[in-house]
């Protein structure tokens, strides 16, 4: 028992630095997706740009603030429902975002648009050829 | 410093960034030359808006909030696959 009590402290406190560090890493991968999205040359690279920004950038952060909920004795039981809506916003983050960006990507590729520079196309060329 | 200086101060200290990166993708869905690009900035500014919400939660001591980034996440997706259905059939389906 006496050990437990050691160890609660001790617990909370790792567990806010981790959430702490989490946040901090999503906001950077955030930030470092924003400028890819803004700068990067045709739609298919900006795709890539934008993982970055959502699963670095939200899905795991959102997990960091789980943590950080975890080790705030001050916001009393509302910190066990912040704790779990994040952990769930985090879980459909990581299964939704890359099933969308697919649907996404394959529906641009369909409709046409230009993937400029391009090196190779293989879906286009199995298609028939250059548009 | 308690914990609870340290986590009003760190929520601070991430606002700028949150900022920041919110109007680049404001940016891009402005600039956006095609459709596809506006739906991937909408995106991505859900998702960034939901983990602000649930930081926000924190800082404002309240669990309602937590309920917006839940939506938020589930609402960029259904919109994902909505626009990628209209752009390659130009319906939406009956």
């Amino acid at each position: 028992m006496s050990s437990l009590e050691y160890l609660i402290p001790f617990l909370k406190q790792a567990s806010l630095i981790a959430g702490m560090a989490l946040v901090a890493i999503g906001v950077f991968c955030d930030l470092a997706g924003s400028i890819g999205l803004l700068r990067f040359p045709n739609f298919f690279v900006r795709l890539h740009a934008a993982t970055v920004g959502t699963i670095g950038g939200a899905a795991y952060p959102l997990l960091g603030v789980a943590l950080m909920a975890a080790a705030c004795d001050f916001l009393g039981p509302a910190r066990w429902f912040i704790m779990t809506g994040s952990i769930l916003a985090g879980i459909i983050i990581v299964l939704t975002a890359p099933a969308g960006s697919h649907a996404l990507a394959r529906a641009a590729h369909r409709m046409g648009v230009p993937v400029e520079p391009k090196v190779c196309d293989l879906l286009e060329e199995d298609k028939g050829g250059r548009r | 410093m308690d914990v609870e200086g340290l986590v009003t101060a760190f929520v601070m200290a991430v606002f700028p960034f949150f900022v920041a990166s919110a109007s680049l993708y404001v940016a891009r869905l402005v600039k956006g030359p095609t459709i596809p690009d506006m739906i991937l900035a909408v995106d991505c500014l859900s998702y960034d808006l939901s983990l602000f919400m649930a930081l926000l939660a924190i800082y404002f001591r309240s669990s309602f909030l937590i309920v917006g980034a839940i939506s938020l996440a589930l609402w960029a997706y259904a919109l994902d696959l909505y626009a990628a259905k209209w752009m390659e059939g130009r319906e939406l389906g009956e």
